[in-house]
């Protein structure tokens, strides 16, 4: 189903839609109000954007780099072209540990791969650590945001999950209650798994490190207690010098939730004695995508999410509602480029309203490439006939001054004088909930005409 | 063999190589209060920060704010109040029943509430999450005013494992709830010497 | 300083009170005002909805109309948006870079061209400014909510001199109304959503008239003001600089 339907089905109960949109709104206000703090906010974003720009264009040897100082602080890495050299690769590491239980933060590029059914098909437990990324995993749903995956669930739907799954008693959704439950419920998975996998938030070309950002402490609560480390990064998370984290660091939380920093920004360079530690360096479109000139910006984001919080179409829909990894702006110009045909709604989801490009900390021109990719879309995918042949119409019309006379001076004559019934049929979506300006009595050509007559 | 179709394909497909920036702090620099500000960001991500006089006042601190701590580890000579005692072997399971653990930072920045630990300051990676509760200690002259001004101070660091902490664990995960102690410390507080 | 008027086809065929009231505007400020017949549109329902390929005859036609001009000046902040930014499309000719450079929406060329802001007009209501998209993050008529710039604004700068009108501070100050051309089609749900939540945040403000300098958001938005028969009226911009009640 395209986003158009799936969004129609949520705007049934308005009374969500207006939640769903406050949270995310609210979100949004605490990221004016946090990047109102820092002076040169616009500096930083213009930093970042360029050092994104300089890692695109010299990332064969950044990754060669990053790859060499990686390794001799102990660090194995690996290369995997797709998802499935990814979750083959993972599940090697864990079988030649022994591994049976396995912890994992945060990682959109998992879920991108599809790790966790594919590691449980092989008999390998796999939980969540995240709280929202916990509840998702229990509800057998895709997070709908890369930074609040449990954004699209009441309290009291989180209460009934929680009752069902970890035993607890009934608590009108009291989240401190629910949060001490999980707490609890983690801890014991903690303390008992045999590897932890997280993400990479930034991967560090000129020290072979990387840094991991959570706000519940549980990717270290993870690494620091399993034998092994696994951490997956899409090849586009490296920047160039440590040095550079302070700008990075400086965007990403603030951009996020409004918060001046995550709780923990932990940067792991070698791995504690006793222990192993893997980095995965995924490629599964990336590559492509830098070849693409108008789209290769996409590849700057640092999954902030803000674009989610401030799309207004985002807030209203949902990010189910879009049917990727990655919802919202991010994901439709970041989709596309992985299957044209099964997201090609995507782009069209936008008012090109451009919120999402000035909220951006990459300064990523989203909008820009979504108009891109609706021009690229509308030339390889099959379109909606009635839409096709309208615009094709128009751009014919609209071309040639005298049936553009004929089209508006029938099309006014049309609306005017037809009947109520026949304006608003089935075929006018517009009409459905909006009326049609009233016709006046002639155009703008005519009464300037009339008026140099009169002169 | 990934690696190599990998580097080939980004060789082929990567643009035109494009400057790095030039990066002028000055446009981030701002005349504050340093400690100030710093205390304000620690309680605004929720822990608490503590100006003391003098380092020796530190365990009478602790001592009135967590009355029931009983198993501590101390990470810093000032301080008497540890009664478990770790070392480089110690398995890291077994702290998980701590209650608060004290541990030097070595800087602190002002604009975040933040505190740069190490891992020589607190030995085995775990500990700062898996305590209950969690104490920092920082100099006053080592409040940075921002995290570019940090990282300059850190780069010449043995590099094995830190980071920079920034109040207590919390999640909001929950429509939008604030709760604040999720898988790590429960609370923090940091004392500025 | 010959100016050339450029009526988008939206405004020519529904809202000629507009034309009308733009070009008597710029005529009140003392310019000679051509308006070139023949124009048709700017392309932008195509290139928005992907067919921008098919919209060159469009975009070459209206070079051809206005490139004898200094200023062409229109009451729409994304048709103006749409000649300055892509128009690219076409061959970058001597004709269509100096169109595209020369193209102005109307409040900006009022206020940065002509550098005026009392127009000395009246208008004795509340008025609330639904900031388009296009014309503030497009064409920059004034600071957005996501940038951490000093605030400015071009039309609040141009209301704020207009005797009576008390201009009305909303919630959401510049969040988009939800037209966006083909998609207040193809997404109707959530665009009739995003446009009775604007028009609820007016209302809650105390807005009598909403305006602003994009007629196509105001269709949209007074196309659910009538069909849910509201208290409060859109009006164009220009219509408001140009009364004197």
């Amino acid at each position: 189903m395209a986003h158009a339907d799936e969004a129609a089905i949520f705007n049934k109960d308005e009374e969500k839609v207006d939640w769903h949109d406050k949270a995310l709104w609210f979100v949004r206000q605490k990221r004016d109000k946090s990047a109102h703090n820092v002076k040169g906010w616009e500096t930083l974003r213009n930093l970042a954007s360029a050092i994104k720009a300089n890692v695109m264009s010299n990332l064969d040897n950044y990754l060669i780099q990053f790859e060499e100082n990686a390794q001799k602080n102990g660090i194995t890495v690996h290369w995997a072209v797709d998802a499935d050299e990814h979750n083959k690769i993972v599940h090697s590491i864990l079988q030649q540990t022994n591994v049976k239980k396995v912890v994992k933060s945060k990682s959109m590029l998992t879920e991108e791969c599809h790790l966790n059914p594919y590691l449980e098909a092989h008999g390998i437990e796999v939980v969540d650590t995240d709280l929202g990324e916990r509840i998702v995993q229990l509800a057998k749903e895709p997070p709908s945001h890369i930074v609040l995956p449990a954004i699209h669930k009441t309290k009291e739907e989180v209460d009934v999950l929680f009752q069902k799954h970890l035993g607890t008693k009934p608590s009108h959704g009291d989240p401190q209650y629910l949060t001490n439950e999980a707490r609890k419920h983690l801890r014991d998975k903690f303390l008992k798994a045999d590897a932890a996998i997280t993400g990479v938030n930034f991967a560090i070309a000129n020290t072979g490190g990387i840094v991991v950002c959570t706000n519940e402490g549980n990717a270290d609560m993870g690494a620091h207690l399993a034998k092994v480390h696994i951490a997956c990064m899409g090849m586009e998370k490296l920047i160039p010098e440590e040095k550079h984290l302070g700008i990075f660091l400086r965007l990403l939380a603030r951009s996020a939730t409004g918060q001046p920093i995550t709780t923990y920004s932990s940067h792991f360079n070698k791995p504690a004695s006793g222990t192993e530690m893997h980095i995965i360096i995924v490629d599964n479109g990336r590559t492509e995508q830098l070849s693409r000139e108008d789209f290769r910006a996409s590849l700057h984001c640092i999954r902030c999410g803000a674009c989610m919080n401030t799309c207004p179409i985002y807030r209203r829909s949902g990010g189910h509602s879009y049917k990727a990894t990655i919802p919202g702006p991010i994901g439709s110009i970041l989709s596309p480029g992985k299957d044209l045909t099964k997201h090609s709604d995507l782009p069209f989801a936008s008012t090109l309203c451009g919120s999402c490009s000035d909220v951006c900390p990459v300064k990523i021109n989203i909008h820009e490439q979504l108009y891109k990719w609706r021009q690229i879309i509308t030339k390889n995918v099959p379109q909606p006939v009635v839409k096709k042949t309208i615009l094709k119409m128009a751009g014919r019309v609209l071309a040639n001054t005298k049936l553009y006379d004929f089209a508006g001076k029938s099309a006014r004559f049309m609306l005017k004088y037809a009947p109520r019934w026949v304006v608003y049929s089935k075929l006018n979506t517009w009409g459905k909930a909006r009326d049609l300006p009233e016709i006046k009595d002639g155009n703008f050509d005519q009464w300037y005409k009339k008026r140099q007559r009169h002169e | 063999m990934s690696r190599t179709s990998i580097l080939n394909a980004v060789k082929k497909n990567k643009p035109e190589l494009l400057p790095l920036p030039e990066i002028n702090l000055n446009v981030f620099s701002e005349d504050i209060d340093l400690v100030k500000t710093f205390i304000e960001n620690v309680q605004f991500v929720g822990g608490r920060a503590i100006l003391l006089d003098s380092i020796k006042d530190i365990d009478a601190e602790i001592k009135n704010l967590y009355p029931h701590a009983v198993k501590m580890v101390s990470c810093i000579k000032e301080s008497s109040l540890g009664s478990i005692s770790i070392s480089k072997n110690t398995e890291p399971h077994e702290l998980e029943t701590i209650d608060l653990a004290i541990v030097k930072g070595e800087l602190a920045v002002a604009e975040n509430g933040a505190v740069w630990i190490a891992e020589n300051n607190f030995t085995i990676r775990v500990l700062p999450f898996i305590t209950n509760d969690l104490v920092l200690v920082v100099n006053k002259e080592d409040i940075h005013l921002h995290m570019h001004s940090a990282y300059e101070s850190i780069s010449k660091r043995d590099r094995t494992f830190g980071l920079f902490i920034s109040g207590p664990s919390k999640t909001a995960d929950i429509e939008q709830c604030l709760v604040i102690g999720a898988q790590g410390a429960i609370s923090l507080t940091v004392f500025i010497i | 300083m010959k100016v050339g008027l450029f009526i988008p086809c939206y405004i020519n065929q529904l809202y000629p009170q507009v034309g009308i009231a733009t070009l008597e505007l710029l005529e009140k400020l003392g310019l000679n005002v051509d308006y070139p017949m023949g124009q048709t549109c700017c392309g932008q329902p195509l290139g928005n909805s992907g067919y921008e390929n098919d919209s060159k005859g469009i975009c070459s036609l209206f070079v051809e109309n206005f490139k004898a001009y200094d200023y062409i000046v229109g009451p729409s902040g994304s048709c103006v948006y749409h000649v300055k930014k892509h128009f690219d499309i076409l061959e970058q000719t001597e004709d269509v870079k100096r169109v595209r450079k020369n193209t102005y929406e109307l409040c900006q060329f009022i206020h940065d061209v002509l550098g005026k802001t009392d127009l000395g007009a009246s208008f004795p209501y509340k008025v609330g400014i639904h900031k388009s998209c296009h014309g503030l993050r497009g064409l920059r008529l004034g600071s957005c909510s996501e940038r951490m710039d000093a605030h400015y604004s071009t039309e609040e700068d141009l209301l704020k001199n207009v005797k009576g009108l008390e201009l009305k501070t909303l919630k959401r100050v510049d969040e988009c109304c939800g037209f966006g051309g083909t998609f207040s089609v193809f997404e109707e749900a959530i665009s009739v959503k995003m446009g009775n939540d604007r028009i609820r945040d007016h209302i809650d403000s105390d807005v009598e008239v909403i305006t602003g300098a994009d007629h196509s958001c105001l269709m949209h938005l007074e196309g659910l003001i009538n069909r849910n028969k509201q208290p409060l009226r859109v009006m164009h911009i220009a219509e408001i600089l140009n009364s004197s009640m």
